[in-house]
C-alpha cells in the first residue's frame, strides 16, 4: 500500500528552493542533513495521437519539493544504524524524503544513507496521498537527495547533487532526474499548480441586514464577544492590525470600497509577514549562538581522547 | 605513515587499523569535510587488499561529531552491497555487526579495525553470492568443488568494454613459511596465491577457453623465493581446479623448501669470502642476499658489494665496486656498473668460487681505479 508500482518519473524543485538549500549547505561548518517536504502528483498518460514518437504511454508520478528543514547535527532523526525514530517525525506532514550533504565525498549513497532511506520509506503514518489520484494510493517518503563537493576543488566552488528514488522491493536506489523550475515562459504552466500552504483562516460569516439594533446585539452579548475574539485571533495569524469587523465591509451591500478594503487587507497581511520575518531573524541568531556553543563543546570532546 | 592533521580520536583508530590489519592496508585521499580546515582531516579512502587486488572504500568521519561512528561508501561497481541488510545471513553475525555501530566508542582505537574487518568479511560473502548467480556451468562446478578450501576469495569484474570475468584468488600451501626461516623479520605471514581468471562462458561456445593463471605472492617473500622463476604446469583441456591445484602445490612446496635450504648455501659462500676479503662490513644475516667488503688495491681503497640472487649458485653473484676516495659532483660516491660477466661455474667448491672472484676483482679494480680518476677533474 505504501509503494505504488507506478514509477516516479521526475523530481521538480523550484529554483529558489534549490538555491536556498545549497546556500544553507555550503555555509554550514560540517556535514548536514535534513528533511524534504512537498507533494506528489499523478500525471495521467497523454492520449493525443500526435504526440512525439517516444512519449511514454505509462502513467507517471511527479514529485515536487516545496520546502526543506535542515538539521544542525548528524544522527538527528535516525540512530547510528540508520533506523528512523518515528517520534521525532510525528508532527511532520508532506514529508516526501530527505537529503544529505557531505563535502569532498563521492556522489554515491553510503551505508547509513541507504539504511535511513529504507527505514524512512517504511515508517508507518508518514506516506502521503497523491494528488490527482484515488485517495487510497499513498506515497511513502522515499526520495533521497545527495549533495557533495568534488574531491579536488580549490578555486572554484562546485556543488554536485543527485536525486534517487528508493525502491523497497529490491531494495535499491533508482536514479531520479531533477527538473529545476524557474520563472520563465517555459514554466508558465507551473503557476497554475501553485497552491497556498497557508490559506486565510475560515471565519464564520453571516450576511445580515445592517440595522443598528443588530450591531449592538452582536457586540454586547457575551457569546457574540467571545466569537469576535476568536475570529480576531484567527485573523491576527495572517494580518497585523486588521479589525475583524472591517472584513464584513468587503461583502454585501457595504462593499462599495471593495478595492481599497482589499488593498488594506493585503497591506496588513504584508505587515504581518514582515514582523514574522523579524521574529525568525531574531530566533535564528539565537539558534546560531546555541550551535556555536554546542560546537565548542564537541571540540572539547574530540580532543579529550587519551586523557582518560 | 604519519597521520598529522587528524583529530586525536580519528588518528588513534587509523593508526591501530594500519598496524594491526592482517594485510597491508593503504590510506589515500585524506581530506577535510569542514568548511575550513579548523576541524581537521576527517575523511579518507582505504585501499583494502581483496582478491589479489585492492578495493577502495571511502571512510567518512565527522570532526564536528566525534561521537558518531564513521560512514562508509563502497566502490561504484558494488551498488548492491548492503552489509546491514544481507539476505540469508542471519544469526550472530548480523548482531555483532550491528553492535559495532550502535555501541560505537570513539575513544576505543580498535573500533575502526573491527568495523573494516566485519565489512570485509561481508564483502567476501557478497561476492561469493554474486559469483554463485552467474549462469555458467563450468563456474558452478568449480565453485562447488573448490569452496571447501579456506581463504578463497572471488570477484566478478565486468566493464563496458571487457567481457564478464570471474577472478579467483586461491591461497596455496598451508605451510607457515615465516617459521621456516631462522630469525625471520617478516611482520605479516607470507603467502603464495594462484590467480585464476575465468571468462564467463557464452552459451554457444563449444569448448570453454582455459582460464588465465598467474602466481602471485606477498611482496616480502621475494627475499627468499621468487615466484617469477616458477614455471606453472600447463592446464589441460577439461581440467578443473580441484585436479590442477594439488600438482602445483606439491611442486611449489618442494621449491620453497629448496629455497630455504639455499639460505645456508649462500651463508657458507659469504663466510668463504672472509679469509680472502676479511670480515664483511655488512651482510644480510637472515636471507644472505647481500654482503659488502672493504678492499684495497695499493693505496686505492674501495668497497665490494655482492648481490646474491635466489638462483645462486646457478646464477653468479653480481658485483659492484664503490670507491671511498672519489665522489661525483652531486656528492655520491663513484660506483661501478653491476658486474655479472666473469668466469663462473656452479660446480666449483665454495672456496674456489671465492678465489676466482678475488682474482677477477684484483684485475677489475685497476680498471675501476682508472675509471674513477679519469672522470675526476684534475686538481
Amino acid at each position: 500500500m505504501d509503494n505504488l508500482p507506478l514509477p516516479l518519473h521526475k523530481l521538480a524543485v523550484p529554483g529558489p528552493t534549490l538555491a536556498s538549500m545549497i546556500q544553507r549547505l555550503s555555509s554550514s561548518a560540517a556535514d548536514v542533513d535534513g528533511l524534504l517536504f512537498g507533494h506528489v502528483t499523478y500525471i495521467a498518460p497523454s492520449t493525443l495521437p500526435d504526440d512525439s514518437a517516444h512519449s511514454s504511454p505509462v502513467s507517471q508520478l511527479l514529485a515536487t519539493i516545496s520546502g526543506f528543514l535542515c538539521f544542525p547535527s548528524l544522527l538527528s532523526f535516525y540512530d547510528s544504524l540508520g533506523r528512523v525514530d518515528p517520534s521525532r517525525l510525528s508532527s511532520t506532514t508532506h514529508l516526501i524524503g530527505w537529503f544529505s550533504s557531505r563535502r569532498k565525498t563521492p556522489l554515491r549513497p553510503s551505508i547509513r544513507e541507504f539504511c535511513v532511506t529504507r527505514s524512512l520509506s517504511s515508517t508507518p503514518n508518514l506516506p502521503l496521498p497523491i494528488h490527482n489520484s484515488d485517495p487510497e494510493s499513498l506515497f511513502a517518503p522515499s526520495i533521497f537527495l545527495l549533495f557533495t563537493t568534488p574531491l579536488q576543488d580549490q578555486f572554484i566552488q562546485t556543488n554536485q547533487y543527485r536525486a534517487f528514488h528508493f525502491q523497497s522491493s529490491r531494495p535499491c536506489f533508482n536514479p531520479l532526474s531533477i527538473d529545476v523550475v524557474n520563472i520563465g515562459p517555459a514554466f508558465r504552466g507551473h503557476y497554475g499548480s501553485f497552491s497556498p500552504t497557508s490559506a486565510l483562516p475560515f471565519l464564520s460569516c453571516e450576511l445580515r441586514s445592517l440595522t443598528p439594533m443588530n450591531e449592538d446585539r452582536n457586540e454586547e452579548t457575551l457569546i457574540g464577544m467571545k466569537q469576535t475574539e476568536k475570529d480576531q485571533s484567527l485573523l491576527d495569524t495572517c494580518a497585523e492590525g486588521m479589525q475583524v469587523g472591517r472584513l464584513s465591509r468587503l461583502i454585501g451591500p457595504e462593499a462599495t470600497n471593495y478595492t481599497s478594503g482589499l488593498e488594506d487587507l493585503y497591506e496588513k497581511m504584508l505587515l504581518k509577514t514582515e514582523s514574522l520575518a523579524r521574529l525568525v531573524e531574531a530566533s535564528s541568531a539565537k539558534v546560531l549562538e546555541q550551535e556555536n556553543h554546542d560546537r565548542k563543546l564537541r571540540y572539547k570532546v574530540a580532543r579529550s581522547v587519551g586523557v582518560e | 605513515m604519519s597521520f598529522d592533521g587528524f583529530p586525536p580520536f580519528i588518528s588513534a583508530q587509523l593508526h591501530y587499523l594500519v598496524n594491526h590489519f592482517p594485510e597491508r592496508i593503504k590510506v589515500e585521499q585524506v581530506l577535510s569535510g569542514g568548511k575550513t580546515y579548523a576541524g581537521g582531516l576527517d575523511r579518507f579512502t582505504l585501499l583494502i587488499p581483496y582478491c589479489l587486488d585492492y578495493i577502495k572504500w571511502d571512510i567518512i568521519y565527522n570532526a564536528e561529531f566525534p561521537l558518531a561512528p564513521p560512514d562508509v561508501i563502497f566502490g561504484p561497481e558494488d551498488e548492491d552491497f548492503h552489509p546491514l541488510h544481507m539476505t540469508g545471513s542471519v544469526g550472530e553475525g548480523d548482531l555483532k555487526f550491528q553492535n559495532i555501530l550502535s555501541d560505537w566508542n570513539h575513544k576505543d582505537p580498535t573500533r575502526l579495525l573491527a568495523l573494516i574487518q566485519e565489512l570485509r568479511d561481508r564483502y567476501v560473502a557478497y561476492q561469493k553470492k554474486r559469483v554463485g548467480e552467474v549462469d555458467d556451468d563450468r563456474l558452478k562446478f568449480e565453485i562447488s568443488t573448490i569452496c571447501s578450501r579456506e581463504g578463497i576469495e572471488m570477484q566478478i569484474s565486468s566493464g563496458a568494454e571487457k567481457p564478464e570475468e570471474v577472478k579467483f584468488a586461491v591461497p596455496l600451501m598451508d605451510m607457515n613459511i615465516n617459521k621456516m626461516v631462522h630469525g625471520c623479520p617478516w611482520r605479516h605471514p607470507q603467502k603464495i596465491y594462484l590467480q585464476v581468471i575465468y571468462p564467463v562462458g557464452k552459451k554457444y561456445a563449444s569448448t570453454p577457453s582455459p582460464p588465465r593463471l598467474k602466481l602471485m605472492s606477498t611482496t616480502e617473500l621475494r627475499a627468499l623465493f621468487s615466484i617469477e622463476d616458477v614455471k606453472l604446469p600447463s592446464w589441460l583441456d577439461g581440467m578443473c581446479m580441484a585436479e590442477y591445484l594439488p600438482h602445483l602445490e606439491e611442486s611449489l612446496q618442494k621449491q620453497v623448501v629448496e629455497a630455504v635450504s639455499l639460505i645456508d648455501i649462500r651463508r657458507r659462500f659469504i663466510e668463504s669470502l672472509a679469509p680472502l676479503f676479511g670480515r664483511p662490513l655488512e651482510a644480510d644475516p637472515v636471507f644472505c642476499r647481500k654482503a659488502t667488503f672493504l678492499a684495497s688495491s695499493g693505496s686505492f681503497v674501495f668497497l665490494v658489494h655482492l648481490l646474491i640472487s635466489t638462483q645462486f649458485p646457478k646464477q653468479q653473484p653480481a658485483l659492484m665496486l664503490q670507491s671511498s676516495q672519489h665522489i661525483s659532483p652531486q656528492g655520491i660516491p663513484k660506483k661501478s656498473p653491476l658486474l655479472s660477466e666473469y668466469p663462473w661455474s656452479p660446480r666449483w667448491e665454495t672456496s674456489q668460487m671465492a678465489e676466482r672472484i678475488f682474482d677477477f676483482l684484483a684485475d677489475e679494480s685497476l680498471n675501476f681505479k682508472r675509471f674513477c680518476s679519469e672522470s675526476q677533474p684534475q686538481h
